[in-house]
């Protein structure tokens, strides 16, 4: 029925069900989100450069906290290992396309929508103050009457049903569509990070809907869930916080795991050491991820016995995550290591994470934890995590496999730069918050007094966010130059191990034009390499067999997607807002009307 | 290409169930922390009313929610039939039995909108006290869930009719019915543990 | 610029030492597992980090110590585990670094159980060592709660905090102050901690972890309070303390300070607390009027704006006039920033709910005057 819509041209993109081309779309959006969150972190920065600064007042201040921390998780490293699960997972798996394409789209403008919702609350000037974990009461109608946090409710809402749509959509395309041969225990290891991703997704985010959907209850009809004169407990909105909000750190952080389990082994030509126990780690950290979440509240007053069994929860985590560090160090002993961009970052990720992990170590211990809870100690843990962590990880495979997305290989010399830059930026950054934690200085403050002695390690710290600006323009320059002018990659500029790069770079928009057949892991590797000698690799013929069945584009994943938002817009409007969001909801039902008689 | 050559096309996949049985199967899954999340609420302020205010021993009417349990409790055997009767392809029996599960859910959404405004009525409404905020809070999540599955139902027997006999896909009725049998499941913890619990 | 790289690098230095010396100090701690605790005199001797007056690492109190015990344990351990990841890593690459001249595949190692297994166990010992004092030390606080708040000796404070400034009510003696929190040496404290409004947390490092303090909620801490330092002069010693938890628009500007006296003078500070303010001068006696507009949020004890029935939301200002600190900590308690506060308060503190009266400049004279020096109990 919509096979009148065209292939090019901005049309296709908004009625893309393409999963190449929503996985550019991910990408794109959550490089815009990073500007917005990387100025905000620059601006804090500068404000606490000296203590007692004007250059911000407390309520920008507040504003940037709080936007800076929901934009980096939600708008920027959630969309961007959306776009590598969109990229990447049916070319690893050998199949088509995801299990549903028009899903799949939907996601993505439901993700968009949200993402600007939650933005245009600078716009607004009503801008969130609350911190990106929202505690009650702060956000209740008494102590935030204006819009501002509705603006954050609203938009985590929708982001949060973009996620489970996905994770869905991901998680079926994983156990139902993987080519022949390629039994779960087959699987890239990245793939097996993305489906636990996905599971710790569709458990936790209805946790969360129904904790947003409680506060904006109260916000909008007065009920009292998180409002202590009514009765409600606002520690109640920080244990259903935090069932959602610890597993959503682990589905930041495994698919960059799963990523750096990939170069790591591409790079020092050697298999993934103990490949199986990679396995079971990822999914023990998944599952340890639920039972962990009241780690975040032991200064709540959990009681004796609620601290200690949250604390040693925690503490097990560390040894499936050791494991792995020792796995991945395993991987490199003995191997041929190139030093490309795509390993440097991989392997800054293992040594920053496990300076996360192990500062992690330190407050997954109550009493010390009485003393590091809301410093900049916890401040410098989840950054090394998160940022040392997860994002070096995923900028190694932005690196690994930009030559995939685009045919074109990003300047490995740019990239060193960009990496050194990152290095010596993000460490100078956040090194010195852990001192700062140590002398107790409190997270999320506007300002400090000159008679504290923090000023020193806030002056280095502030220099360091500064280089990291650098790397990232750097960065920018080299994403716009290697598209126009970059090295010509080839299918397979690594040598590497999965079926994607026996695929032309970058991919047909079937993938495969014959059917993938693989025997054991990592199959592409040992197609080349027979008895430890390169024989020529069996790339992918280039013409499909069969004219290949694609999914037609439609345009009804961007109606409903409109629909969604119009319907969240009606609670910014006390007396016409209950048109909006009805008009929104017939939207929505004519977009899934027209969606399910259309042929797909 | 005819529509319903798509929904037929038989893809081979590697469970062995249909791609979007299984995303419905994972949709229950994670519909199961929704509620789940929404009864513990519900336990956690089962004893929250506030003095002067009516609790829900003061206003439910046990009588009529056994009924409207046993309405939705007899939509599923319906359920049941009607996806026989597509696997069959006996069209009016299929049509018969799809439109009584909506006309179940429909009657059950009745029985609620007569409860709910008995309760308003007995000024036991949305923001009376924080059990009735539960109480509201979950049911009507449930309740907004049944008038989806009816709307939903309505729109399988309504293309039947249109279709006739070209139309029939087992698989979105089996995708239908386990989203109903979940709804229903669900009205039974709901039942239980809103309704039947507070006279222990 | 040639200073500033000279304080850098003297300030580096100096971090690198403190780096160190946290290093030993933590060895020192773990050597001793239970012995019994380190008073901070090593710790203290960490020049640059410990000057901070919101340090972490100075334990003294009893909590306090216990907190860096397990502390010291658990920094040893991740050291530790630090080297044992960080020395693989750069010895593998510096070892394995491809030359590019290669002809064989290196030897394509796919697992070892045995390894494996090892550094499942070992992490798994090191990590009770981490816990088992972890456990001790929470359970012994819970029983030190217990135990005190039985014990006729202790003192009971309750603490709760405002937006954005902290009441402390001495419940056995119908005493009631705020941000200045006057303690009596050697002596078990237990506070109740709550709030009147959002969450704070109740934080003053010097004396062990922070607790949040919650609307609806009450949190117990304990701890005995130090001895006076031997150099103390008779206004006591000050400890820093600040909310650490996210309140909003003016959370940074939320401190308030401990004060440790010698019992003689706490008990002082408790009898003539609630005695009325002297009023001398002509200036104060004006003040005394203007006064009266502040009644309806603020106490001075032995006024009538002790009789008023309903529950204050400012500050009781019984002992101003002894108050080092006015604004949560935030200045030095002169004429001066009293009458620029009275001025233009949410120029001090944003969004505070203190308001701007509109008073003439001779008002704010006086009323400045009266606060200042008729509560003052300890300036004859």
């Amino acid at each position: 029925m919509a096979t009148y819509l065209p292939k090019t041209g901005i049309l296709s993109w908004l009625t893309t069900v393409d999963h190449k081309k929503i996985g550019i779309l991910y990408g794109a959006s959550a490089f815009f989100f990073l500007i917005f969150g990387g100025i905000e972190a620059l601006l804090m920065r500068t404000q606490l450069i000296l203590p007692n600064l004007e250059l911000i007042s407390a309520q920008t201040y507040n504003g940037l906290v709080t936007m800076h921390g929901t934009t980096m998780i939600f708008l920027f490293l959630m969309p961007l290992i959306s776009a590598f699960f969109n990229f990447m997972i049916p070319l690893m798996i050998g199949a088509p396309d995801v299990a549903y394409p028009r899903m799949n789209a939907l996601s993505f403008w439901v993700f968009l929508f949200g993402g600007l919702l939650l933005n245009y609350s600078f716009i607004a000037g009503q801008v969130p103050q609350v911190g990106w974990f929202a505690y009650a009461n702060l956000t209740s109608k008494t102590y935030t009457p204006d819009h501002s946090v509705d603006f954050w409710i609203l938009g985590i809402q929708i982001v949060g049903l973009a996620s489970l749509i996905s994770s869905i959509n991901f998680f079926v395309t994983i156990l139902n569509m993987r080519c022949k041969g390629m039994s779960l225990l087959k699987m890239p290891i990245f793939i097996w990070a993305s489906m636990i991703t996905q599971v710790l997704l569709f458990l936790s985010l209805p946790v969360i809907t129904i904790a947003l959907v409680m506060i904006t209850a109260d916000r909008t009809f007065g009920t009292g869930f998180f409002d202590p004169g009514l009765g409600g407990s606002v520690v109640m909105w920080q244990h259903l916080f935090w069932i959602f909000g610890h597993p959503e750190v682990y589905i930041l952080i495994l698919p960059a795991m799963g990523i750096v389990s990939e170069i790591i082994p591409v790079f020092s030509r050697k298999p993934l050491f103990g490949y199986p126990v990679m396995v079971y780690s990822v999914t023990a950290i998944g599952f340890l991820g639920f039972a962990v979440w009241a780690h975040h509240m032991f200064t709540t007053g959990l009681g004796p016995w609620a601290s200690t069994f949250f604390s040693l929860a925690t503490m097990m985590i560390s040894v499936p995550t050791g494991m792995k560090i020792f796995n991945w160090i395993s991987t490199l002993w003995g191997g041929q290591i190139r030093f490309t961009t795509a390993h440097l970052f991989a392997i800054s990720f293992v040594a920053m994470f496990t300076i996360g992990g192990l500062s992690g170590i330190m407050h997954a211990s109550p009493p010390i934890d009485y003393h590091q809870h809301d410093t900049y100690f916890v401040v410098a843990h989840f950054h090394y995590v998160l940022y040392g962590g997860a994002v070096m990880g995923l900028f190694g495979g932005i690196y690994y496999w930009f030559p995939k997305f685009f045919g074109r290989l990003l300047s490995e010399r740019l990239g060193r730069w960009q990496f050194w830059l990152y290095m010596i930026g993000f460490n100078l950054t956040f090194f010195p918050m852990h001192f700062l934690g140590l002398q107790g200085m409190p997270r999320r403050n506007f300002t400090y007094a000159p008679d504290q002695g923090w000023e020193f390690w806030n002056i280095v710290s502030s220099i360091g966010a500064y280089i990291t600006a650098v790397g990232a323009l750097l960065f920018a320059f080299n994403v716009i130059y290697s598209l126009l002018r970059g090295q010509k990659s080839g299918p397979d500029p690594w040598d590497g191990r999965t079926l994607e790069w026996s695929l032309e770079s970058p991919p047909p928009e079937y993938n495969f034009a014959a059917a993938p057949h693989v025997n054991q892991v990592d199959d592409w590797w040992h197609q080349k390499y027979v008895d430890g000698k390169k024989v020529s690799p069996p790339y992918q013929p280039t013409q499909p067999d069969s004219p290949p069945h694609l999914p037609n584009p439609s345009f009804w994943p961007l109606v409903l997607a409109i629909g969604v938002t119009l319907l969240a817009t009606g609670f910014f409007f006390s007396t016409t807002g209950i048109y909006i969001s009805g008009f929104g909801a017939l939207v929505i039902i004519i977009a899934a009307y027209g969606w399910s008689y259309e042929t797909p | 290409m005819h529509p319903t050559e798509v929904v037929h096309h038989h893809k081979q996949t590697n469970t062995g169930v249909d791609d979007r049985k299984l995303g419905m199967w994972i949709l229950i899954i994670s519909e199961c922390f929704l509620f789940g999340t929404l009864i513990t609420n519900f336990l956690i302020h089962k004893k929250s009313v506030k003095p002067g205010t009516p609790g829900g021993i003061d206003v439910f009417d046990i009588e009529i929610t056994t009924w409207s349990t046993f309405v939705l409790l007899m939509s599923s055997v319906a359920m049941v039939l009607a996806l026989q009767a597509c696997k069959n392809r006996a069209l009016r029996p299929f049509q018969f039995w799809t439109f009584l599960v909506a006309l179940g859910g429909l009657i059950f959404l009745g029985f609620q909108y007569y409860e709910f405004s008995h309760f308003l009525h007995n000024d036991f409404g949305f923001t009376t006290n924080l059990f009735a905020s539960s109480f509201f809070l979950l049911t009507g999540c449930h309740g907004l869930h049944v008038l989806v599955g009816t709307l939903w139902l309505s729109t399988i027997g309504i293309t039947s009719l249109i279709r006739g006999d070209r139309w029939f896909s087992p698989v979105s009725v089996e995708i239908a019915g386990l989203y109903w049998h979940f709804v229903d499941v669900v009205w039974i913890v709901i039942f239980t543990v809103v309704y039947l619990y507070i006279y222990l | 610029m040639r200073n500033f790289l000279h304080l850098l690098n003297s300030r580096l230095s100096k971090s690198i030492l403190t780096l160190g010396i946290i290093f030993w100090n933590s060895y020192a701690l773990a050597k001793d597992v239970g012995k019994g605790y380190f008073d901070d005199a090593p710790l203290s001797l960490s020049p640059e980090l410990s000057k901070s007056p919101m340090y972490t690492l100075v334990g003294i109190t009893d909590w306090g110590k216990e907190i860096l015990h397990v502390y010291g344990i658990t920094t040893i351990i991740a050291l530790i585990v630090f080297l044992c990841v960080s020395i693989p890593i750069l010895y593998v690459l510096f070892r394995f670094r491809a030359t590019g001249e290669e002809q064989e595949l290196p030897k394509q190692v796919k697992g070892n159980y045995i390894l494996e297994i090892i550094w499942t166990v070992i992490p798994l010992i090191l990590l009770s060592l981490i816990a088992v004092p972890t456990w001790q030390s929470i359970f012994r606080q819970d029983k030190a709660v217990k135990a005190n708040l039985q014990d006729k000796n202790a003192l009971r404070i309750e603490v709760v905090g405002y937006q954005w400034w902290w009441k402390f009510v001495y419940t056995d003696f119908g005493v009631i102050t705020a941000n200045e929190l006057i303690l009596p040496e050697n002596t078990p404290v237990v506070f109740s901690i709550t709030s009147a409004d959002v969450i704070h947390s109740f934080y003053i490092p010097r004396f062990g972890g922070k607790l949040d303090a919650i609307p609806g909620k009450v949190n117990k801490l304990t701890y005995v309070t130090p001895a006076l330092k031997s150099n103390s002069g008779p206004e006591g010693d000050y400890y820093m303390g600040q909310c650490m938890e996210l309140c909003g628009l003016s959370h940074a500007l939320m401190r308030f300070q401990a004060v440790i006296r010698s019992q003689e003078a706490f008990q002082d500070f408790i009898k003539s607390h609630n005695q009325p303010p002297v009023v001398t001068t002509a200036s104060e006696k004006r003040g005394e009027e203007v006064f009266n507009l502040c009644i309806a949020c603020h106490t001075i004890a032995g006024t009538p704006s002790a009789n008023l029935p309903s529950e204050k939301i400012g500050p009781d200002l019984s002992n101003f006039g002894d108050r080092k600190t006015l604004a949560a900590v935030t200045r030095k308690n002169n004429m001066a920033n009293l009458k620029a506060w009275l001025k233009n308060p949410l120029r001090f503190k944003p969004g505070s709910l203190m308001p701007d009266l509109q008073l003439t400049d001779q008002q704010i004279d006086d009323v400045s005057a009266y606060i200042q020096f008729s509560t003052a109990k300890n300036k004859d």
